[in-house]
């Protein structure tokens, strides 16, 4: 039989049964729009944690002050660091090291003109930029003059900028933190929210000298909260996190069995975990909303077997004028088919809709991808064909002269 | 001496039924030539339909064989008897078995669905054939519009198409008045005459039969009597009557 034939009697049966065709498909029309918009959901939270470790910087790893605490990354603010400048300028030396930021966090209040904003000031190395990955939309990094000087000059992020600025280019002009002047010599790219949710552009860098020997109290000494550490490359970061530690254990004299004062940290390792965690839960809510068409299916065969029934005269009279029982099968298997697939269609539009309206109305971020439709578009039929093909079959089973006897 | 259009040897048909095997046919051996009208008739339950059924290739003789054109029908497989259903036989039914959801054209060109014949040929054959029934007004009605004769003329109008060889009927004119009855029996006379259609039509009315040349008579599932129609006698009795 023609497939412009099938097409043809299946709509013509789909279009009799109006009601009929529209429930069923209504199966078939929430189960896509549920693997949709859990597709969505779980392609968004993998979107934005790819989003946050790419923010974090690539082949990181943190040397962090003080014993290690069941409390996971926190930096602890209350006691005196650990770890020295001369610790990261030795950490420098080590082989298949690319880059060392030292890096220490204080809060503060930023004032210009008439506007002010609390927020953290971080003293760093003009390494920590690559560490980062994070580029500068105007001006310029920290000089070594800078650094050796203890200049009073900082490098603002979006927010800050935004807060003391509002629109302005703020390179040039000097602000205060902690009361002292500062000259802005630079401006970060937009970075976004951290794993944490926390908003990475609301800072503020100078150099680590002169936060050391003008911001901090003079209890700090040459003391940095974490080291920021870049491995020349991905194979790099276990051996490097080793020779760290070695290091560390030596300058610090840790004898064999003390615990350390720092802490040895591959964050990479621990995004890359995060990033799997929410990829098996994408696939657990696909799973999850898969099981609504598998219901949508089992609608779909029910509905044929009855329209089998209800045609056996039918089937018998077109079986008398010539059809092969594989002609009967095929108009059976087209019509579950079609069914399946307009209810994917449907669900499909519906799904999408919802993704998009929810992302409106909570600030979520959602995502459609081609793949996520492609997987909707493919169960849909193979569920149509798989769940179509026992009534179809049982259709094209029918003996002629019994089909027509049937009342 | 040529092979007949249709040969039985010795042919049965048993239905295996819970209270033991029914014999629907027995020892059934008939010759029937091209272009010959040939009338069934017999008791109710004598087996009609089922000898109807077999010779259309919609079911199998249990026993014995049937010949169709040379070829043993009952060595074929479903595909094949579907292929001479399609090609060489047309049906006509006592209840006309159209389609309800089709039109009066789309009923007729249904064979011509599976003979794979595209949509426009189709529609041109049937509406050919729709005015040889002297319908070619009600291409576009549905059957439920139609009356009981002119569904059943949309029906032989179906069983034509193909151009078959061996017109099947069943009881055609069972549940038509006699009116129309007459006008279906015009057609096939003239099906007949005119194409040398092969006819084998079921009856329980002897007017109905006086239309044929042969007149072959079932009783408990075999033949008792088979003999040409005597058309003045018959005629003559209707008259008396
Ligand atoms: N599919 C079937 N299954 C069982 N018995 C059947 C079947 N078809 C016909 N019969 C039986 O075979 C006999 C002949 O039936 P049928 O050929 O329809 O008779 P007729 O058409 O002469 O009235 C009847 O007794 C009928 O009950
Ligand atoms: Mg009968």
């Amino acid at each position: 039989m023609i497939y412009s034939e099938l097409l043809r009697e299946s709509w013509r049966a789909m279009r009799t049964n109006r009601m009929r065709t529209a429930l069923t498909m209504l199966g078939m029309l929430i189960g896509v729009a549920a693997v949709v918009a859990m597709l969505a959901v779980g392609n968004g939270a993998r979107a934005s944690v790819n989003a946050v470790i790419s923010s974090l910087g690539s082949n990181m790893l943190m040397v962090i002050s003080g014993a290690r605490t069941s409390g996971g990354l926190h930096v602890s603010s209350g006691s005196t660091p650990t770890l020295h400048l001369t610790d990261a300028d030795a950490i420098r030396g080590l082989p298949g090291v690319a880059a060392v930021a030292p890096s220490s966090p204080q809060a503060a209040q930023v004032v210009y003109g008439a506007n002010n904003w609390s927020t953290s000031v971080l003293g760093t190395s003009p390494d920590y930029l690559q560490i980062r990955d994070w580029p500068l939309a105007r001006g310029s990094n920290f000089s070594p003059s800078d650094m050796r000087g203890a200049a009073r000059v900082a490098i603002l992020g979006q927010t800050v900028a935004q807060n003391l600025f509002g629109g302005a280019d703020p390179v040039g002009h000097t602000i205060r933190i902690a009361r002292s002047p500062y000259q802005v010599i630079g401006l970060l790219a937009a970075k976004g929210q951290s794993f944490g949710g926390q908003d990475q552009d609301d800072t503020v860098l100078i150099p680590i000298t002169t936060a050391q020997r003008k911001l901090f109290g003079a209890q700090f000494g040459d003391t940095v909260r974490v080291i920021m550490v870049q491995a020349q490359g991905p194979e790099l970061l276990a051996p490097v996190q080793d020779e760290v530690d070695a290091l560390l254990t030596q300058r610090h004299h840790i004898a064999a069995g003390q615990d350390p004062d720092f802490n040895v940290r591959n964050l990479t390792e621990f995004a890359n975990a995060a990033a799997s965690t929410t990829r098996t839960m994408s696939l657990l809510l696909g799973l999850i909303a898969s099981i609504s068409l598998i219901v949508g299916g089992i609608g779909i065969m029910n509905i044929m077997l009855v329209s089998v029934t209800e045609r056996t005269r039918e089937v018998g009279l077109r079986m008398a004028v010539g059809a092969r029982p594989a002609d009967i099968l095929q108009q059976f298997l087209m019509e579950a088919v079609l069914v399946s697939f307009a209810g994917c269609l449907a669900g499909l539009l519906l799904g999408i809709a919802s993704v998009l309206v929810v992302n409106r109305l909570f600030t979520m971020h959602g995502l459609v991808t081609a793949g996520s439709v492609l997987i909707a578009v493919l169960v849909s039929v193979t569920v149509g064909t798989f769940f179509g093909f026992y009534p179809a079959r049982k259709a094209s089973r029918l003996e002629p002269i019994e089909a027509l006897r049937y009342q | 001496m040529s092979e007949p259009l249709i040969r039985t040897v010795h042919m049965g048909k048993r239905y295996a039924l819970p209270a033991g095997d029914l014999q629907a046919l027995a020892d059934v051996s008939v010759a029937i030539g091209e272009a010959e009208f040939i009338a069934i008739m017999g008791p109710s339950g004598s087996g009609k339909s089922t000898f109807m059924n077999v010779l259309g290739c919609l079911d199998v003789p249990s026993e014995g064989e049937y010949f169709l054109r040379g070829q043993s029908v009952r060595s074929m497989d479903v595909d094949q008897r579907a292929h001479l259903r399609n090609t060489l036989i047309g049906f006509v039914f006592q209840s006309y078995n159209l389609l309800p959801r089709l039109s009066a054209v789309e009923n007729i060109g249904l064979p011509l669905v599976y003979a794979g014949v595209g949509v426009r040929e189709r529609d041109r054959r049937s509406r050919e054939l729709l005015a040889q029934v002297g319908l070619d007004r009600y291409a576009g009605f549905l059957p439920p519009q139609l009356s009981g004769g002119q569904q059943q003329r949309v029906a032989i109008a179906r069983s034509l198409v193909n151009d078959a060889t061996l017109l099947l009927a069943d009881e055609p004119t069972g549940n038509l008045d006699s009116h129309s009855s007459d006008e279906i029996l015009a057609i096939f006379e003239r099906l007949n005459r005119e194409r040398r259609l092969t006819i084998v039509l079921v009856t329980h009315e002897p007017d109905v039969a006086a239309h044929a040349r042969r007149l072959i008579r079932f009783h408990d599932g075999r033949i008792v009597s088979d003999t040409p129609v005597d058309r003045a006698a018959t005629i003559q009795r209707t008259v008396v009557a």
